[in-house]
């Protein structure tokens, strides 16, 4: 199961507005970046896997946490590597390798990293893409072409996987060899791979579009979708929490300082 | 030539495709594999060529287990066509195309540009030829050539008819089957077309479900209605007929045949009228010892006599 | 009604004509089957009566193409897809959307259908096709049978007369090769449909459709009721075109003179036929 796709379900979440959906995950992100304290970014990891539980996602959202914690750690690294304020901690010979201000930035950086990141992510789990489209369309008017292809490009992310590997199978049965040690020979293996696929694409690309005009696609208007996107009581509820949530971490940086 | 000892196989995270299957396939034959879509056939094919690895069990190839060996050493020995020729094509030139194949497998340039030449030649392909653009059947007949041009021992043949008119389909499978018959090709064709099964087939293997439900010379499997009816195939037209029959025409599966055993029954039975004392016993037995003296001499012949009929 | 008068085109760039002085007229309610070897033209007169031909794919057009009286190159291809729905040959990449339901919804919403109608036709349309429990399946996860049953329902959506597709069953294996024949044979004869469908299989639309055209190289080469391609075995003979092996049969013991009856197309028939031969 991809990290990205959507989780049906009919929970508190997913019935929220797809516009609601996509603002609060930018304002919880938001929150997370003005935040500027270790406890609190945990506080706010926390607070997301638990609201995910509520959708059922608690299984997404800590596979979620565990692969951005991974990005989180090459950031930490980094950070700790070039920040040099605040005392030394550790010296080797001589030469200090990090210091306290260094490893208190890095975690805090790689944390935040998590924290915005997640809400993001967990977006895809609860909101199909065309209801989102659908939304920022009818609510937002954001002209449909550019909805169009934001969803014409998340749905051939698998059917260009798909049409990848069975090149790759096809390049494979005629005796490449993807499976060298030797790196060079592996990279210049490459072009094989990516001809038929840039022309494959091409052709897929162009029937969509035929089918597309054919099927009126010149003709529509912000107004055109058929499903509603209202909001709800739900969907102000969720914006007061949000508030609540930036509140706080305003009132954290200001205090903490 | 290649052998399937036991394998099961599943991809992840689904149900398996492959069950516990076994069979073989002799140097020099020509089998064919049926079923409908998503009885494991593409799996089946995949195993054979080293794509995929079985999760339990052993598929040998010319005796090399192909868990053993990587994919591009089984890829020299097994040819793969696949139904849609443009995954496979990726160079400038039919040329090149075609000679891609052995340079990768690293046969010596003087012998690829020999091998190459001949493809062009036998396919009747301009070697200049952009190969994006050419027609379908064009394109298929690329593929095929860079896939022969690599000498193979065992070709898989994917869904020949796919995308492919009638003509095409014909010229590839007799180019193909000809190969088998002079220099001991071994071919593994993929189908649920059975009128195609039925003409270049010696034997055929049902798959259902991953599993092999039935498996048997052409002719006993073109008439096993219930391994048929298993594999969700149309079955071919004339063995259908003479299975209305019953015994009457037990060992005809041709248009030529059947012509001809017709004919035999009108003879039988214009001298039985002459002899004037029709015994039903001495009609029936004439028939069928004719029937079985034809089919004896006319094994092999079942394509040949098809393709008299076509042209 | 679909009428070809004396039509040619040659796509831009290339030399020879894709087709060549075509006559043609499709009745209302026929069911038109088009057949021949590949690169005979055949996909690109299906895209001459969607307007695909001159409006998407540019090229040098002769003659006249009319759809219900209009001239396909006057008009836009919106405006004869209010007549004319046409389902192409690659199932996979003429889906705009990855919900069965959105598929559905497209043609609808761009047309402007109005909303409080949208809901009944997408209800009609999908028990029509007898997909109604795929409604809220993803498209990705759909066998190629239901895939193509769901570009049949969006097209049909659109309530156009006409429906074209473009070998339809290319991919399918046999079973869903008759249940999809099988539909368009009851949107045929139940709604009234007018089909035309681009088909390798002969053996296939002797059994579905009324009326078969031969094309080959460009041309027309054959036009008649399906009843009489049994006729016409020297002429799928020359163009390597496969024959159903009983009409075969039929064909070989009426020119021995053994037969004298219709020319049998399906086993069946065959039957009876070899019956009467054999006086049992």
């Amino acid at each position: 199961m991809n990290l990205l796709d959507y989780v049906p379900g009919d929970s508190f979440l997913h019935k929220l507005n797809p516009v609601m959906k996509l603002l609060a995950a930018f304002l919880y992100g938001i929150a997370c970046i003005i935040c500027n304290n270790v406890i609190m970014e945990l506080v706010f990891i926390l607070l997301m896997i638990l609201i995910s539980s509520f959708a059922g996602l608690q299984k997404r959202a800590l596979r979620l946490t565990k692969n951005l914690l991974v990005l989180g750690l090459i950031m930490f690294v980094l950070q700790l590597l070039f920040v040099r304020t605040g005392d030394p901690l550790l010296v080797i010979g001589g030469f200090c390798v990090f210091t306290v201000g260094g490893l208190m930035s890095a975690l805090l950086l790689s944390l935040r990293i998590v924290a915005t990141m997640l809400p993001l992510m967990l977006l895809f789990a609860i909101t199909r893409m065309n209801d989102l489209c659908g939304a920022l369309v009818k609510r937002l008017h954001v002209p449909y072409r550019y909805a169009f292809i934001v969803t014409t490009a998340f749905r051939f992310v698998p059917l260009f996987t798909t049409e990848f590997h069975d090149i790759e199978d096809a390049q494979k049965a005629r005796g490449v060899e993807y499976d060298t040690g030797n790196i060079f020979r592996r990279l210049k293996l490459i072009v094989p791979l990516f001809v038929p696929l840039l022309i494959s694409s091409m052709k897929k690309v162009d029937a969509g579009a035929m089918s597309a005009q054919l099927r009126g696609f010149n003709l529509r208007t912000t107004q055109s979708g058929y499903h509603e996107y209202p909001f709800h009581r739900c969907d102000a509820v969720c914006l007061l929490f949000l508030a609540a949530v930036l509140a706080v971490s305003v009132a954290g940086m200001i205090l903490i300082k | 030539m290649l052998k399937f000892d036991h394998v099961s196989f599943s991809y992840p995270g689904m149900t398996q495709t492959v069950k516990d299957l076994s069979f073989e396939v002799h140097a020099g034959e020509v089998v064919a594999m049926i079923g409908s879509n998503g009885a494991g056939k593409s799996t089946v094919s995949r195993l054979a060529n080293g794509l995929l690895r079985p999760d339990s069990g052993h598929v040998y190839v010319d005796g090399e287990d192909t868990g053993k060996v990587r994919t591009s050493v089984i890829a020299k020995k097994v040819g793969f066509l696949f139904q849609n020729p443009d995954r496979q094509i990726c160079q400038n030139t039919v040329r090149e195309e075609i000679a891609f194949g052995p340079q990768v497998q690293g046969v010596p340039q003087d012998e690829t540009e020999k091998r190459t030449e001949e493809m062009l030649q036998t396919f009747e392909l301009d070697g200049d030829w952009f190969p994006f653009t050419r027609s379908r059947g064009e394109r298929q007949r690329i593929a095929l050539a860079s896939v022969l041009a690599c000498s193979p021992e065992l070709v898989i043949l994917d869904e020949p008819t796919t995308g492919l008119d009638y003509r095409e389909c014909i010229r590839i499978m007799d180019y193909i089957t000809g190969l088998s018959r002079e220099q001991g090709l071994t071919v593994l064709m993929v189908s649920h077309d059975m009128e195609l099964v039925q003409e270049y087939a010696q034997r055929v293997l049902v798959l259902t479900d991953g599993r092999l439900v039935g498996e048997g010379p052409t002719g006993r499997i073109m008439k096993d209605m219930s391994v048929l009816g298993q594999a969700h195939v149309l079955p071919a037209q004339i063995p259908m007929l003479a299975l209305r029959f019953g015994e009457k025409f037990s060992d005809v599966y041709t248009v030529e045949e059947m012509a001809e055993a017709i004919h035999r029954e009108k003879a039988a039975e214009a001298a039985a009228m002459k002899n004037g004392r029709a015994d039903a016993n001495t009609i029936a037995d004439t028939k069928h010892q004719g029937a079985n003296a034809i089919a004896a001499g006319d094994k092999s012949g079942n394509a040949p006599d098809e393709k008299g009929a076509r042209s | 009604m679909i009428e070809c008068k004396e039509f040619s085109f040659c796509y831009k760039g290339q030399e020879q004509n894709a087709l060549n002085n075509i006559n043609l007229v499709i009745e209302d309610g026929d069911f038109l089957g088009i057949t021949g070897n590949s690169g005979a033209g055949k996909s690109t007169l299906t895209y001459a009566f969607s307007g695909i031909v001159p409006h998407h794919f540019p090229g040098d057009f002769y003659g006249a193409v009319k759809v219900n009286g209009r001239d396909t190159v006057d008009v836009q291809t919106e405006e004869l897809a209010r007549f004319v729905g046409e389902v192409f040959q690659d199932i996979d990449s003429q889906m705009v959307s990855s919900e069965v339901e959105d598929e559905i919804l497209f043609g609808l919403e761009n047309f402007g259908l109005p909303h409080d109608q949208i809901g009944q036709r997408l209800d009609e349309v999908l028990s029509m096709l007898q997909i109604s429990d795929l409604r809220h399946r993803q498209i990705s996860s759909l066998s190629g049978g239901q895939k193509q049953k769901v570009a049949i329902a969006s097209i049909l959506a659109m309530q156009p007369e006409i429906i074209v597709l473009d070998e339809p069953t290319g991919e399918l294996d046999p079973q869903s090769t008759i249940m999809i024949y099988d539909i368009l044979k009851r949107l045929n004869e139940e709604f009234g449909k007018t089909i035309i469908v681009v088909e390798q299989k002969i053996m296939i639309l002797s059994q579905y459709a009324k009326r078969i055209a031969v094309l080959d190289e460009g041309n027309l080469v054959f036009d008649g009721k399906s009843s009489e391609i049994v006729d016409q075995q020297p002429l799928f003979d020359s163009l390597g075109i496969s024959v159903p092996r009983v009409v075969r049969l039929g064909n070989r013991l009426k020119d021995e003179g053994l037969y004298s009856g219709p020319v049998p197309t399906d086993v069946d028939q065959a039957e009876v036929m070899v019956r009467e031969v054999l006086g049992c």
